[in-house]
């Protein structure tokens, strides 16, 4: 059935013959025999297009066209773009325009958008919409891609630079060389050409291939695993299971470490891997799955929260009494006194709300490639992760070896938004099957294993209340959250406290009262979803305080102002709010988006909505107990002065935090943006960083960054004040020279002084390192969770049309005002909000994991789990407000997190505003639109004397 | 995830096809443009250890018109059907429907020949091509036959082919004088989207008033099916928004549909209605009657 068949295909201008088998795809041969990795593979089924090539001029999916049905056929591949070593236009516009992000949709969405302006050199942009319709970009990066293929013709036949666009953005009146300047992405280059390698692009010498297996029960006691008919299977190389791997319990929280590298007694979930394959490739792995006999002893299983904790319910984690009655986190925070806050209120209003199971759902699948060292037990990872710190501590601890025989790479990631914020079975089974085999091994999830794996956003059942006075002011607060975690912790501890920590950011609360109950049950790990925990509650409360405003007949907008959080205030739960410029999000937002002429007054079947949000600038406290500065980075300058090493571990992962580093660092230094090269994250050419979660890399990673060039400035400008006989307090370094501030033609050339200060001392090098202010938070139980140095608060208004017929949501136009600090680059700034506010739009309308019969999921795949597509994007505008944080370097503070918080309560509000109809269950579906416009109907068709309450009972909708 | 086993043949001509296909039966597929069926092994759906390519059978491509009939072979691609001019002058609501479908990528290969011949219940070009008259052309080891669009579908996935029978053309008689089409689909996202319910209309017009109409539903039912109590209902009446009305609460009333991910039963049947609606109110537009 395998033999082999030859086909002819012209790839890239190239005749190739291959040899190839029955079910090849165009996409593995373009891969695998032709090492062609810039053709991504991002679902395998025909639904994400990140394998996007053009086949005799047409757009194809790769991965759904076999090799055969390629013979004979011209075939050109991101690599085939750039002519002669220059960047086809197109690919110059992607650049200039920020029309990237992660990156790994990026070769098929220039694919897409060559095969159009090949047929139709200038095409309108609803043409555009329609050809790039079928290129997932989790990033949300559609209105710049729109904008870079609309404008490649500009860019025909001119020179590539990292300068920035000309019609480049700018928020903020800055007098900095480099910061504030929308320069290229330093990784742009690299992803627009395909060069850039993600994990599973990686390549060793010998390298071989594993697969998991999975439990196909929700719940049950594993009897007996029988492996000997898959380790029979030729190109079988080692197969393993809970019997094979060290026996410890490990997991991101260390308060809550639940998690076995492969089920030893239990399983808990669908998917919960069981067993490993290492073979000499993917199908034989596959094929030797299928062999793998797991007898199960089924036990009862639980799918919901409530049904969890109900008397009798099966225990999820009999292992350990904390986790009875499967309890996994309990919080009870109480500030003020909310009894006299409600007394005092004149009005007072409750709901419950409910937030669902969405997926991050990255472009990029989670990989890992292991190469064991047979001499002196060294470990080499290469892995797909946010956090190359956890991850390589959790090796350690796991596989019982020093940090020190481990070295963890992070290439390339194409995009996490919290997925790969931890270990996975992925890492640890590649480590020991490497060590096993003495072979390179590669592992990677199918897009259906993502789902399963998930650590996605957390069920959450909200029951907020909230008091007011006459005028608005908010009196008190009460919320109570059941947050369904799913068989292990995984963030969730923290999520727990996130849920309820963030609340009184955003509006002065004197008394507040949250309880928080996280709980397991038998479904994949719930974890940590940009904004962690918070989006939710978020949306809640900016629903419920625009009913209130209704109640009151305030201006939504109004209200938040009267409630708005102010610079310098320590919130009831003992956050220091450090700058904020939230009342500037508000009014500009309002003004610039007509909220006056449109509130109210829009046609039936449109609306305006407000909501408003804010996020930490990186977690107070690491999520382990350590002393360590939680970020650090050496500068080297190069001996002959022209050129600077950068090295920070921190993960660029989509956000740009690659690019603002560099930044930072040329600014500091005094020399130009590309004269900075940023050294690989690498643990061994790197100190500790974080990672990339609590949106803490700017200002975190750029203080450390900042440090260590400050230190290396001080040096050269040792060797300048001696030369010039000054102080070197008196210099300045700029534009690749340090000079005299005061006499700016007095000084000398950047790279002349690195020579001097390298010939006089050696390296010049200088280290940084941040930590965060000590003793942030209060001292209570939990206080940790959402302290941070500063904070960023942002307003967004959403304008939506809704199909009255049959409750299709329409979003027609965002505007963000957000207070981030200084911007260090206006175009991932840019970027970031509006993918967020794109993230938002499916997490509000279309997005939920569906759970089926016996807890299989029923839709873990992109066909059945929509998330936007460029067709849904709106006309968006974002603006940075004037805003400077102390804490941050230059200023600055977070922006990708905070941006997604306003957007699910602006969209909610927006819709009540068109229809009438409140959706407090999240997504807001046309059919509980529906739903909710029928129940107004009848309301108004009911004789005056009936009572109301079925509006109330209506799941998930009601009416004005 | 499972492995794609199949052995992989490429016949030179129909003939050879259908001998292939009739000689492996139950264990082979007709392999078009994979977009459906590579999707289906690794779903598990399907499980054909032959795969029988039919891109070398130049006879079964192209778009053409024969005694006044528009001929679609059954290896046109869905982007073939969606651009054709000869399709969108004789029905464009088929155009329009094969434009619906997924995204740029799969219509480059996706054809309407697998649309029709996977048989998925909310597939777009059937209700188009079954509002429009069409008949389907199939040929098999025992000869050629043909039969009214309609009557191909006979089950979610399935058909009424005969072992190594291939679609080969989707014949779009002349449309009637005074004729008008339309085709309304609703799916949870614009872009690449499942129809969770479909209604295409051909409304004959004469003398202001409706002398035929033909309704197909997609979505919501096993089949695509005709809709023949509403448009019994439209016929001999002037069109009218009451009219219409009454035709899209048949049309709910007559649909099957099913709950399932993409929606409930009675949503789709909320939804049929209001697609029918329009689509009645476009086709008599199109057919030169105000509706």
């Amino acid at each position: 059935m395998s033999s082999e068949m030859l086909v002819h295909i012209t790839v890239n201008g190239q005749a190739r013959a291959l040899a190839v088998k029955p079910n090849a795809t165009l996409l593995s041969v373009l891969r695998d025999h032709l090492d062609l990795t810039g053709t991504k593979k991002g679902c395998g089924m025909g639904d994400c297009g990140a394998c996007t090539v053009v086949m005799d001029g047409e757009p194809v999916m790769s991965c759904l066209t076999l090799a055969a049905a390629a013979d004979g056929k011209q075939v050109t591949t991101v690599e085939g773009l750039a002519a002669g070593g220059d960047l086809h236009p197109l690919q110059k516009s992607f650049v200039k325009h920020g029309a990237l992000q992660c990156g790994y949709c990026t070769s098929g969405a220039l694919m897409s958008s060559k095969a159009l302006i090949d047929r139709n050199p200038a095409p309108a942009p609803d043409e555009i919409r329609e050809a790039l319709s079928g290129n997932l970009c989790r990033c949300g990066t559609y209105g710049r891609m729109l904008r870079a293929v609309e404008g490649w013709r500009e860019f025909d036949g001119v020179p590539f630079d990292v300068k920035p666009h000309e019609h480049g953005e700018q928020d903020q009146a800055r007098d900095h060389a480099v910061v504030g300047r929308g320069v290229t992405r330093y990784d742009a280059p690299d992803k627009v050409t395909g060069r850039a390698k993600y994990t599973a692009d990686l390549h060793l010498p010998g390298m071989i291939h594993a697969k998991l297996l999975g439990s196909r029960i929700a719940h049950g006691i594993i009897r007996r695993i029988d492996v000997s008919k898959a380790r029979a299977l030729p190109g079988v190389l080692a197969v393993i299971t809970g019997a094979d791997v060290p026996d410890v319990w490990y997991g991101v929280s260390p308060a809550r470490e639940d998690e076995q590298i492969l089920a030893r007694e239990r399983v808990r979930y669908v998917g919960d891997e069981v067993a490993a394959v290492a073979a000499v490739d993917e199908d034989t792995a596959e094929r030797a799955l299928q062999l793998i006999e797991v007898d199960y002893e089924e036990l009862p299983a639980v799918f919901d929260a409530e049904a969890a904790v109900a008397p009798g319910a099966p225990v999820i984690h009999p292992e350990h009494p904390r986790y009875a009655g499967n309890i996994n986190t309990r919080v009870d925070w109480h500030f003020g006194d909310v009894a006299r806050g409600f007394a005092e209120a004149d009005h007072v209003r409750a709901r419950s709300f409910v937030g669902n199971r969405t997926y991050q759902a990255p472009m990029e699948p989670h990989a890992a490639l292991a190469r064991w060292e047979p001499h002196g037990d060294r470990l080499t990872l290469w892995a797909s992760t946010q956090v190359p710190h956890y991850l390589h501590r959790s090796l350690s601890r796991t596989l019982g070896i020093p940090m020190g025989n481990i070295r963890v790479i992070r290439p390339s990631v194409g995009g996490g938004f919290g997925a790969k914020a931890e270990a996975t079975p992925l890492d640890f089974c590649a480590a020991m099957l490497s060590r096993m085999t003495g072979r390179p091994v590669l592992m990677e999830y199918t897009r259906e294993e993502m789902f399963r794996h998930f650590r996605g956003r957390h069920k959450q059942h909200i029951d907020l209340k909230v008091g007011v006075k006459r005028d608005g002011t908010i009196t008190a607060v009460e919320q109570r959250v059941v947050l369904d975690g799913g068989a292990y912790t995984s963030f969730g501890v923290i999520t727990a406290y996130y849920a309820g920590s963030m609340l009184p950011t955003l509006y002065k609360m004197p008394n507040y009262r949250y309880e928080g109950l996280r709980v397991y049950t038998n479904l994949p790990a719930s974890g940590a979803f940009r904004g962690h925990g918070v989006p939710q509650p978020r949306f809640a409360f900016e629903s419920l305080l625009d009913m209130i405003a209704e109640d009151l007949g305030i201006d939504p907008i109004e209200i938040r102002l009267r409630n708005a959080m102010e610079p310098g205030t320590r919130t009831c739960n003992a956050l220091d709010i450090s700058s904020c410029e939230f009342r500037e999000t508000l009014t500009r937002a309002r003004d610039a988006s007509g909220w006056r002429e449109k509130k109210g007054k829009l046609p039936r079947g449109k609306g305006i909505g407000v909501g408003c949000g804010g996020f930490v600038s990186g977690a107070g406290y690491p999520i382990y107990r350590s002393d360590f500065p939680h970020s650090n980075a050496v500068i080297r300058v190069h001996e002959d002065g022209t050129g600077v090493s950068l090295h920070i571990a921190a993960a660029e992962i989509g956000q740009g935090s690659d690019t603002v580093m560099v930044q930072i660092a040329a600014e500091e230094l005094g020399v130009p943006y590309e004269q900075v090269w940023l050294v690989e994250c690498d643990t061994v050419l790197a100190s500790l960083d974080l990672g990339a979660y609590s949106s803490r890399l700017t200002l975190m990673g750029g203080n450390a960054v900042r440090m260590a060039a400050q230190r290396v400035k001080a040096q050269l400008c040792d060797v300048v004040s001696r030369e010039l006989g000054c102080d070197a307090d008196a210099l300045e370094a700029r534009g690749g020279r340090i000079f005299m501030k005061d006499h700016p033609t007095l000084g000398m050339e950047w790279a002349v002084a690195a020579r001097m200060a390298f010939s006089r001392t050696g390296p010049v090098v200088g280290t940084g390192s941040y930590r965060p202010p000590e003793n942030l938070g209060g001292d209570f139980k939990g206080g940790a969770v959402g302290t941070s140095p500063a904070y960023s608060f942002s307003t967004a208004i959403a304008e939506v049309t809704v199909d009255l017929e049959t409750g299709y949501v329409t979003v027609d136009r965002f505007t963000d005002f957000s207070d981030a600090g200084t911007v260090i680059n206006p175009v991932t700034f840019h970027g970031q909000v509006e993918g967020s506010i794109v993230m938002g739009l499916g997490e509000a309308l279309l997005e939920d994991t569906v759970v089926g019969a016996g807890g299989h999921l029923s839709n873990p795949n992109l066909h059945d789990y929509l998330i936007p597509t460029i067709r849904e994007t709106p006309e968006i505008r974002t603006v940075a407000v004037e805003s400077y944080e102390p804490h941050g370097p230059f200023g600055a503070k977070e922006i990708g997190e905070g941006s997604l918080l306003p957007v699910m309560g602006a969209i909610a509000n927006a819709v009540y505003d068109a229809c009438g109809v409140r959706v407090t269950e999240l997504p807001i579906t046309p059919e509980k639109i529906l739903q909710g416009l029928r129940t107004a109907a009848e309301a108004i068709e009911a004789p005056a004397s009936e009572p109301m309450p079925a509006i109330l009972q209506s799941p998930g909708a009601a009416v004005r | 995830m499972a492995v794609m086993d199949f052995a992989y043949h490429r016949p030179a001509n129909l003939a050879e096809a259908c001998a292939l296909g009739e000689r492996l039966g139950a264990d082979a597929a007709f392999l078009a443009g994979g977009t459906e069926l590579l999707p289906d092994y690794q779903r598990q759906r399907e499980t054909a250890r032959h795969l029988i390519a039919l891109d070398g059978l130049e006879e079964l491509r192209g778009i053409g018109v024969e005694d006044g009939s528009l001929v679609i072979g059954g290896l046109a691609t869905i982007a073939q059907v969606a651009a054709s001019p000869l399709v969108s002058a004789c029905f464009p609501a088929l155009a329009e429907a094969a434009r619906s479908i997924g995204s740029p990528q799969i219509r480059s290969r996706a054809t309407i020949g697998g649309n029709f011949c996977r048989a998925v219940p909310c597939a777009d070009t059937p209700p188009a091509a079954v509002a429009a008259g069409a008949l389907v052309r199939l040929v098999g080891p025992g000869g050629k036959r043909a039969m009214d669009a309609e009557r191909f579908f006979t089950g979610p996935r399935r058909t009424a082919l005969h072992p190594g029978e291939v679609l080969a053309a989707i014949v779009i008689p002349r449309q009637p004088a005074g004729s008008g089409g339309s085709y309304q689909r609703f799916a949870r996202r614009q872009g690449s989207a499942l129809a969770v319910a479909a209604v295409a209309a051909r409304i004959t017009m004469n003398g202001g008033r409706i002398v035929d109409a033909r309704l197909a539903l997609g979505a919501v039912a096993p089949v695509p099916m005709l809709a023949t109590r509403a448009a019994a209902a439209l016929v001999g009446e002037p069109p009218s928004a009451h009219l219409f009305a009454l035709a899209g609460a048949l049309c709910a009333d007559e649909a099957l549909p099913i709950t399932d991910l993409r929606g409930t039963a009675d949503f789709r049947r909320e939804l049929v209605s209001v697609l029918a609606n329009r689509a009645l109110a476009q086709a008599t537009e199109r057919a030169g009657g105000a509706p």
